[in-house]
């Protein structure tokens, strides 16, 4: 039997059915912002300015402790100071696997090349003789970052940017299962989750099956108009509202981060 | 006509009870000695009181343990009087942990490639040129090569160990496990460490009379004359001791049994 969950009647008027994108003029075009619940998978191309988006997503925190910010690529310090830059709240939750994965692997991995390329001096060989046991590196951040997000409650609000890095270390199908399982975890207390992916070298089945499980899926492109760049945002996928599909022309400004353009090209 | 004077080769001193009787003074230096063993046969205790011994006159040494964690190892070796665990704190006797070194040198990992042989011969190497070991036991040889897929890259690890060993002056004993110790057995595993090692000890069971009865028998060793007959071993608190086992005593020498 399907698990049921209860909302605060409180709770329920100060959220609302719908979530801010963290883009007041995103939230006009599309009826009010995202739907309770949704899963959003933004497909990204680079320089499309999906980084800064999925930062901004974050920004409305309704609830700080229960907003979370997953960043694969980025360190703490880039994301605090985009998010000092732009004013947007520093008390959420923010877990940087890039830098973990760094401190955990790539530099157990250097120091490796470098005792099979120098070899052990006295002190390194001591240390060896007294160590008794292998420190456990195998961290598995895909099951981690899944629990992470199931343990947030209703009216979550969770970014993961990017699934790239879990797509080239995991078997994919145990990426999609995570993803399945955090899009009923979204859709179940209501939260709003957005995992963004890369297009570059995405397998089409898995993209496919991304878009399967998404509630609404995004694509961020951008092209070269004369000197100048365009960034659009695609809404390719609506569910059960395909009159919000939409194309959203934006640009970035120091103050507001992502803004739609309000003029529209003609060429 | 004159004496020729005789030359012999400088000797490692095992310490082990009626084992340098057999071994005519003892293994000579330098030498990769296979000590091959079924299970339960004595081989670890062999190899570690090896070391004591040459730690009590002095020598640095050093043991490889891959067929178990060096913290099982030293729980089990403390049980016996010869062994001083402050041999091992103080450094005389350094203990290393295959699988912490494997994951120190990136090499945790189902299989080894040639690069990761080399790298594995080189740490081993930098250790015993590092700390100027003298006695080195690695325990086993045969857990340590499965992770190598080829039998020719299994050949060139401990061709070019032994021979590395050998240039560094360290007496090397590789603990090889065996499933029998008859005569028509293999002393290894993988049937080239027996061709590469410059001696082989064999260890096993002989059933006398409704028991098991541990044996040592020196198949061969370079460099030296040596007993090849078959030594009863008993693992006593203060040691491994070795005594000759009477030709009547083993249960598959039925003609020759006393009283028949």
């Amino acid at each position: 039997m399907a698990k049921k969950m209860t909302f605060d009647s409180e709770d329920e008027e100060f959220f609302g059915n719908v979530g801010s994108f963290g883009v007041p003029k995103f939230d006009n075009e599309m009826r009010g912002g995202v739907p309770r619940g949704f899963t959003m998978i933004a497909f990204t191309e680079t320089g499309s300015g999906s980084e800064l988006f999925a930062k901004q997503f974050t920004s409305p925190a309704e609830e700080s402790d229960n907003t979370l910010y997953v960043a694969t690529d980025e360190g703490q310090q880039e994301i605090v100071r985009i998010f000092k830059k732009y004013g947007w709240p520093l008390d959420i939750n923010v877990r940087t696997i890039g830098e973990e994965y760094n401190a955990n692997v790539l530099e157990r991995e250097l120091l490796a090349s470098r005792y099979r390329l120098e070899g052990f001096q006295l002190d390194d060989i001591q240390r060896l003789a007294q160590t008794r046991f292998v420190e456990d590196n195998n961290q598995d951040y895909l099951t981690e970052v899944t629990n992470e997000i199931m343990g947030l409650g209703p009216y979550f609000r969770a970014v993961v940017d990017n699934l790239d890095f879990f797509l080239q270390r995991d078997d994919p199908a145990r990426v999609l299962s995570m993803v399945r399982m955090l899009q009923a975890h979204a859709q179940l207390v209501r939260g709003l989750l957005l995992i963004s992916v890369s297009t570059d070298g995405l397998d089409p089945t898995i993209k496919q099956e991304l878009s399967s499980i998404a509630d609404m899926v995004l694509s961020f492109r951008v092209r070269t108009i004369g000197t100048d760049f365009e960034n659009s945002m695609v809404v390719s996928k609506f569910r059960n509202a395909p009159e919000n599909l939409k194309i959203l022309v934006f640009r970035v400004t120091p103050e507001e981060g992502i803004t739609p353009e309000t003029v529209e090209r003609i060429a | 006509m004159q004496p020729t004077t005789v030359y012999t080769r400088d000797r490692c001193v095992t310490g082990i009870h009626g084992l340098d009787e057999i071994l005519r003074g003892g293994i000579p230096y330098g030498s990769t000695v296979l000590a091959a063993g079924t299970c339960g046969s004595g081989k670890t205790t062999l190899g570690m009181e090896f070391l004591v011994r040459g730690a009590l006159a002095g020598e640095a040494c050093a043991h490889f343990t891959a067929t178990e964690p060096s913290v099982k190892l030293l729980e089990n070796i403390r049980q016996y009087a010869f062994f001083d665990m402050n041999m091992v704190d103080s450094g005389l006797i350094n203990v290393f942990d295959m699988d912490v070194l494997y994951s120190w040198l990136g090499l945790d990992k189902a299989s080894f490639e040639l690069d990761d042989v080399h790298a594995l011969i080189k740490a081993i190497v930098d250790i015993v040129n590092t700390i100027g070991v003298t006695r080195l036991v690695i325990d086993s040889v045969t857990t340590l090569c499965y992770k190598i897929k080829s039998e020719q890259l299994i050949r060139d690890f401990l061709f070019t160990l032994g021979k590395k060993l050998a240039t560094l002056g360290c007496t090397t004993i590789l603990i090889s496990e065996i499933t029998s110790a008859t005569e028509n057995a293999h002393w290894s595993s993988f049937g080239v460490e027996e061709a590469i090692a410059d001696g082989i000890i064999v260890m096993g069971d002989s059933e006398r009379m409704g028991h098991l009865l541990r044996f040592l028998q020196v198949v061969k060793m370079r460099g030296t004359s040596h007993s090849r007959a078959k030594h009863a071993i008993e693992l006593t608190p203060l040691g491994v001791m070795l005594t000759p086992m009477l030709k009547w005593g083993a249960s598959a020498d039925k003609t020759s049994r006393w009283g028949q």
